[in-house]
C-alpha cells in the first residue's frame, strides 16, 4: 500500500502558476506521524503567511474494517470489536452496541446490570476526558498536567481492571446484561475514587484550567458558531460549547439515564477554551451520576434470564439436558434475532455514537453501520482553523478530541 | 410545542405521500423511502422544518438478504439512508432512496457540509456516486484498492486482493514474505503447531502454503 494519498487531489494550485513566481500560498503537510495529531492523521494545509487558507484532513491510515468484520461474527462476539474503535471510551461504544442488539432481540436487562453499565460508562467518560486534558494541554506546550491527569486515570483503569480483567478493550458488556457481576471490592473502590477526585479537580484548576497562559492561548481561538457547528455535524461537548444543548442522555434517554439527576453544561463562546471547559464541567456531572447510581445499586441478577440469549448458569449444565442444548447452541451458533433494523443514539465522550443494525434472521448481523463522532467532528477543523494562525491549529485539533481509531473504523 | 411538532409532522407526512414515499416503522425507527429524483427537495423541506442535524449517511447492499426483491428481477440492490435529527422535538427520521448498480444520487453537501465525508464513505464502500459533490474521492480504503468493500460480493478472509495497478496481495505468499527463510532474532521459522504439547514432535502444517523450507519440524 502506498502511503502517498496524492496531494494533487486537493483543489487549488497553491504555490506555482505558469510564468510567475507565486509565493502567496505555501502548502504544508502535517502528519501522519505527528504527536499532536493524536494518532495517524494527515493534514494538508495551505498557508497564507502565518494564516491558514485551506485545510484538508486525509484519513484512513487506521482503517481496519470493523463494520465488515462484525457482519461476519455472531452478535455476542461483536462486543469484542465495538470497544476497539474508540479505545479511550470503550464502554461508550460497547453500550451503544449492546443497546442496539438488545432492542433487536427485545432483551430485558436487569436493573443492576443497567446501573453498573452507567457507572462504568461515566467513569470511562471521566478517564477519556482526563486523557483529553493531559494530551491537549501537552500539545500547547505544558508537560506537567499530563502527569496529573494520568495519575487519576490510572485509578479509574484499576477499577476497570478489577471488573473486566483488562485496562482497555474491556468486552465486559453482553447482549442482555454483563459478563458477570462486579466483585465486592468494586463499590468501596469507586467510593474512594469519588471522595478523592474533587480534590484533584481543584489541582487541575490551579495547574491549567485557570492558568493565565492557558487561558490566553485558548480564549477566542478557533471559534465555531452555532450554525457552523450544526452544518458540519458536530456533536458532543464540542457542539455544546457552540451553544446547542444537545446531549442524548437527556434528549433521548437510553440505558436508564432518565433515573439520574444531572445537568448539561453549555456555552455560547464556541472557542477552544469553551470546548475545554465543557469537558471540565462534565467531570462534575459524571461524578454526580456515578454517585447516584452507586447509591441505587442493589443486589440482583446481571444477565437477562432468557435462555435464548444468555448462557445457562454453570451449575445447571450437570443436571439439565435442556441447559446443555441451549449452551451448545449459544456457543456454537449464537442467537437469532428476528428480522428488522434498529438504531440507538448514545452520547459518548466525543459525541453521538449509534449502531445501525440490520438483522436478516441469522445469527450474525446483516449490516452494521457505526455512526462514529470523531470522523464527523473532524470536519469542524475547516470552520475552526481557516483564517486562524497555524500555531492554533494544534489547539483546534486537541479541542475536538479526535481518536483516530474512531475516525478510521 | 407538542402541538406545533405534531402539526409539523402532519405537513411532512402529506409531503411524503404526495411524492410517492413509502413509510415504514420498525422498532421505533421511522423511515420514508422516496424516489431519488426529489431527494434534495425533500431534504431541503426537512431542514426547513427543523431537522437541522444530518447525523449520518450510509448504504446497505441487499444482494444476499434472504427474500429481498433485489435477488429477483426488478428490485433495487442498494439503499442509501439519510439519518436526520430534529433538535427541538428530539425526533429522528430516516429518509431512504433505493438505487441500482450505476445509478447516481444528487449530493446533499449544498445543504449540510458534513455530508462531504459521509458521501465519500458511501462512495468508497458501495461505489454509489454523488452528482455535484465537490471532492468525491475514497475516504478510508487505500487509493489503489480495487472494489468497494461493503458490497456483499466483496471477498473476505484469505482471498487474494486485487489492487488496480495489477498487483495482487496473496495471503499465503504475504505470510511467507513476513516469515521468510531468515527468521531474524525470534528464531521462529514459520509453521504452525497442530494441538500438540511442547515436548511432542512438532508438525509443520503450512509448508506447502508458504513454500518456504524450515519450520519447527523435528
Amino acid at each position: 500500500m502506498t502511503l502517498q494519498k496524492s496531494v494533487t487531489t486537493v483543489e487549488g494550485d497553491a504555490g506555482e502558476r505558469q510564468g510567475e513566481f507565486e509565493t502567496r500560498h505555501m502548502r504544508v503537510n502535517v502528519g501522519p506521524q505527528h504527536p499532536s495529531t493524536h494518532g495517524v492523521l494527515r493534514l494538508v494545509v495551505d498557508l497564507d503567511g502565518e494564516r491558514i487558507a485551506a485545510i484538508k484532513p486525509q484519513i484512513g491510515y487506521l482503517h481496519t474494517g470493523f463494520e465488515k468484520t462484525m457482519e461476519n461474527r455472531t452478535y455476542q462476539q461483536c462486543v469484542t470489536y465495538s470497544n476497539r474503535m474508540d479505545y479511550l471510551h470503550g464502554f461508550g461504544h460497547d453500550l451503544a452496541y449492546v443497546l442496539a442488539a438488545e432492542k433487536l432481540v427485545d432483551a430485558r436487562v436487569p436493573v443492576r446490570a443497567r446501573r453498573i453499565r452507567v457507572i462504568l460508562n461515566e467513569l470511562n467518560r471521566i478517564a477519556s476526558h482526563l486523557v483529553f486534558f493531559g494530551t491537549g494541554v501537552l500539545d500547547l506546550g505544558a508537560l506537567t498536567p499530563f502527569f496529573y491527569t494520568m495519575r487519576e486515570r490510572e485509578k479509574i483503569l484499576d477499577i476497570f481492571e478489577l471488573v473486566s480483567g483488562v485496562r482497555m478493550n474491556y468486552g465486559y458488556f453482553r447482549v442482555g446484561g454483563l459478563y458477570r457481576d462486579v466483585p465486592e471490592e468494586f463499590e468501596p473502590m469507586v467510593r474512594a475514587f469519588l471522595a478523592h477526585f474533587p480534590r484533584m479537580m481543584r489541582q487541575y484548576e490551579d495547574v491549567f484550567v485557570g492558568n493565565k497562559i492557558f487561558v490566553d492561548r485558548t480564549k477566542g481561538v478557533g471559534v465555531i458558531g452555532r450554525d457552523d457547528a450544526l452544518n458540519v455535524g458536530l456533536t458532543g461537548p464540542s457542539l455544546r460549547a457552540s451553544g446547542v444543548g444537545l446531549d442524548f442522555r437527556k434528549a433521548q434517554p437510553y440505558g436508564g439515564y432518565e433515573e439520574y439527576d444531572f445537568n448539561v453544561p453549555t456555552s455560547d463562546a464556541g472557542d477552544v477554551r469553551a470546548r475545554f471547559m465543557m469537558r471540565f464541567l462534565e467531570l462534575d456531572e459524571s461524578m454526580k451520576i456515578v454517585s447516584q447510581a452507586l447509591d441505587m445499586l442493589e443486589p440482583g441478577p446481571v444477565q437477562d434470564p432468557d435462555r435464548r440469549i444468555s448462557l445457562p448458569p454453570r451449575s445447571e449444565l450437570e443436571n439439565s439436558m435442556e441447559a446443555v442444548i441451549f449452551h451448545f447452541k449459544l456457543v456454537t451458533e449464537g442467537f437469532h434475532p428476528p428480522r428488522g433494523e434498529v438504531y440507538v443514539p448514545t452520547e459518548s465522550a466525543r459525541g453521538e455514537v449509534g449502531y445501525y443494525l440490520v438483522s436478516d434472521g441469522g445469527s450474525m448481523p446483516y449490516r452494521v453501520k457505526v455512526r462514529v463522532p470523531s470522523l464527523i467532528n473532524l470536519q469542524a477543523l475547516e470552520p475552526a482553523c481557516i483564517g486562524g494562525l497555524f500555531a492554533d491549529m494544534v489547539a483546534n485539533i486537541a479541542s475536538l478530541d479526535p481518536v483516530m481509531g474512531d475516525v478510521d473504523k | 410545542m407538542r402541538d406545533h411538532a405534531t402539526r409539523n409532522r402532519a405537513t411532512l407526512e402529506s409531503l411524503f405521500e404526495e411524492m410517492g414515499g413509502r413509510k415504514s416503522e420498525i422498532k421505533g425507527l421511522l423511515a420514508y423511502t422516496l424516489p431519488s429524483k426529489r431527494l434534495v427537495e425533500v431534504l431541503y423541506a426537512l431542514k426547513s422544518a427543523g431537522y437541522e442535524m444530518l447525523s449520518d449517511i450510509f448504504g446497505v447492499d441487499w444482494l444476499t438478504y434472504p427474500g429481498h426483491p433485489s435477488s429477483q428481477s426488478g428490485g433495487k440492490r442498494f439503499t442509501v439512508a439519510y439519518n436526520l435529527y430534529h433538535l427541538a422535538d428530539a425526533h429522528r427520521l430516516f429518509v431512504r432512496v433505493e438505487l441500482d448498480e450505476g445509478e447516481r444520487l444528487p449530493t446533499a453537501t449544498g445543504l449540510w457540509r458534513c455530508a462531504n465525508f459521509m458521501e465519500r464513505e458511501v462512495f468508497d464502500m458501495f461505489g454509489v456516486e454523488f452528482d455535484g459533490h465537490p471532492d468525491l474521492r475514497k475516504l478510508l480504503t487505500p487509493e489503489d484498492l480495487d472494489g468497494h468493500p461493503h458490497r456483499k460480493d466483496f471477498p473476505i478472509g484469505e482471498t487474494p486482493t486485487l489492487f488496480n495497478d495489477g498487483r495482487y496481495l496473496d495471503p499465503a505468499s504475504f505470510r511467507a514474505s513476513i516469515i521468510g527463510s531468515d527468521s531474524g532474532l525470534t528464531g521462529w521459522k514459520g509453521g504452525a503447531r497442530k494441538g500438540v504439547r511442547s515436548d511432542q514432535e512438532l508438525e509443520l502444517v503450512d509448508q506447502e502454503v508458504t513454500g518456504q523450507p524450515g519450520g519447527l519440524a523435528k
